[in-house]
């Protein structure tokens, strides 16, 4: 079975993989501290920006930290998979690339495995923190199916966030350039979306639900479980956000393995 | 003797090399486009169509963001924190410690040729156009524009000291993580470039004006839709004026504990 040999080697890889992370413990400790105190900050920021003026459109402070905290979790697993994709530009700028199209494994699960980055128990911490905080403060009811939802679209989420990792890094078949793309497309878009799409303006909440579908990582799924209004969009869109996840991360993955097939015809 | 041909020579020399670097510019555009348009949102909503609150019209409000985004993009442009403290990790900072400059001077002066291009090519048309078509208010009074500008320079000096001093903290601490988030937060908060201090609960608004932050972005921005006006502009620029001789101070002696720690360490 090719599938089950694959899990049994990411396995592998990543244990390898977590085993370097620990060398250095100090180093480990202070990022999470650092990822802590950096969502913190945000929560912070909210705060203030509330402080005076209640509520923001329709959401209130706790309903915001619910928003940001899904979107701080699924984050979290998306950068244990996937975070190290956008640094692609320096393995191919280096030549280290190539290591990967040597081997007799698919180079896209290769280069996944490659790394596994532990250091997101910050946004763990975080997000559960918040959820039980929120869930008193708002009196969510957690039904079975509301939590296999939330868990469904956390997924959706992760997928989404990946995906859109995953079409960065491509970019690097191109133009031997990833970093940069990360920094000015990946950083801003979830910037946007730690507040609900609805305060933007009617063409920014299309295109983050059509062209890159971050509203699907928080802002739909939050409103289906807090029982929000969402202007424009059906109010069961929330719902769609595993599939969605789904359809673009393999989107994602044939751009990425377009891109592989012009970077091998290269030669370079 | 301060060796002004010398360091106008980085000046010019960073000018240029930025030219070479267009997809930067750009891309840079493009993200602080991107806030700009966050933050726009989020108080267009916070004012929910009121006309004014806290004594500040939403005009006002509108005006005090879109200041603040310009002066973000400038403050921004300048060599990285992280290109500084990786000089340090690799040790390539003493190559220019054997040199005969300065080298917090000659990274300041770096920074005024790569952020002057950068304003000429990218910030300066957007936000002219900005002002053009928005519905922002422009102060009339020229001495306004001039306390603006001097205080929009002070501001960024004050920057460029707490974070060039921060930066070479890298010296002393292998790992900046922790205490690097705590710096960015403070300095996006309590500099009241996102949310003008008026609206702080009292207590972090005083808090806040207690610490040098607030004087690169709410003192500027403050003065261009008039908050601040009057003799208070005075007084505003006078605690910028401290804060700049303070920080200064402290970057220096950074400075001269770092550089002797190299020495000691034999580079």
């Amino acid at each position: 079975m090719a599938f089950m040999r694959y899990i049994d080697l990411y396995f592998k890889l990543v244990a390898a993989g977590i085993r370097a992370q620990l060398q250095y413990r100090f180093a480990f400790f202070m990022r999470i501290v650092g990822m802590l105190t950096s969502y913190a900050g945000t929560a912070i920021t909210m705060w203030v920006m509330l402080y005076q003026f209640q509520e923001l459109g329709t959401w209130n402070f706790y309903e915001m930290l619910f928003l940001f905290a899904i979107a701080v979790l699924s984050w979290g697993f998306c950068i244990i998979l996937f975070f190290h994709f956008r640094s692609l530009d320096t393995y191919i700028l280096n030549g280290t690339f190539d290591r990967f199209l040597v081997r007799p494994i698919n180079p896209f699960f290769h280069f996944m495995a490659m790394k596994f980055d532990v250091a997101s128990f910050g946004q763990f911490i975080f997000s559960i923190f918040i959820f039980i905080w929120v869930s008193a403060e708002l009196q969510i009811h957690w039904t079975i199916a509301n939590v296999l939802f939330l868990f469904a679209a956390v997924i959706g989420g992760v997928l989404i966030q990946g995906g859109l990792l995953v079409i960065i890094s491509a970019f690097a078949f191109w133009t031997t350039k990833s970093e940069q793309f990360y920094w000015v497309v990946m950083y801003p878009a979830r910037n946007l979306t730690n507040y609900p799409l609805v305060i933007y303006p009617k063409m920014v909440q299309w295109f983050m639900a059509f062209v890159v579908p971050f509203g699907f990582v928080n802002y739909f799924p939050a409103s289906v479980i807090l029982g929000k209004e969402t202007p424009y969009f059906s109010e069961n869109i929330g719902y769609f956000s595993p599939l969605v996840g789904i359809v673009f991360f393999i989107i994602a993955y044939y751009i990425w393995m377009l891109g592989l097939s012009r970077y091998k015809s290269t030669g370079s | 003797m301060f060796n002004y041909r010398l360091y106008w020579t980085f000046a010019k020399k960073s000018f240029l090399r930025s030219a070479v670097y267009r997809f930067d510019v750009w891309s840079r555009l493009g993200s602080n486009v991107i806030f700009l348009l966050m933050w726009g949102s989020i108080w267009t909503v916070l004012y929910a169509g009121r006309e004014e609150a806290g004594g500040v019209s939403f005009q006002a409000m509108l005006t005090y963001i879109v200041v603040s985004q310009f002066l973000s993009g400038v403050n921004g442009a300048g060599t990285p924190l992280w290109e500084i403290q990786e000089k340090v990790r690799t040790g390539d900072i003493s190559l220019e410690l054997m040199r005969p400059f300065d080298v917090p001077l000659r990274y300041l002066f770096a920074d005024f040729g790569s952020v002057f291009f950068y304003m000429i090519t990218a910030l300066m048309p957007l936000y002219i156009i900005l002002f053009f078509f928005m519905d922002l208010s422009i102060p009339n009074d020229p001495l306004i524009w001039l306390a603006f500008l001097f205080a929009a320079f002070i501001g960024f000096l004050i920057r460029y000291c707490i974070e060039m001093a921060f930066g070479l903290l890298t010296f002393f601490l292998v790992e900046t993580g922790g205490v690097e988030d705590i710096f960015y937060f403070a300095m996006s908060l309590l500099s009241g470039s996102v949310i003008p201090l008026w609206f702080f609960p009292g207590w972090l608004a005083s808090f806040a004006s207690y610490l040098p932050f607030q004087g690169i972005y709410y003192i500027p921005n403050a003065i261009f839709i008039g908050e601040i006006a009057g003799n208070q502009i005075f007084t505003s620029i006078g605690i910028q004026l401290f804060w700049v001789v303070v920080t200064y101070i402290f970057l220096r002696l950074v400075w001269k504990k770092a550089s002797q720690k190299v020495v000691v360490q034999g580079g």
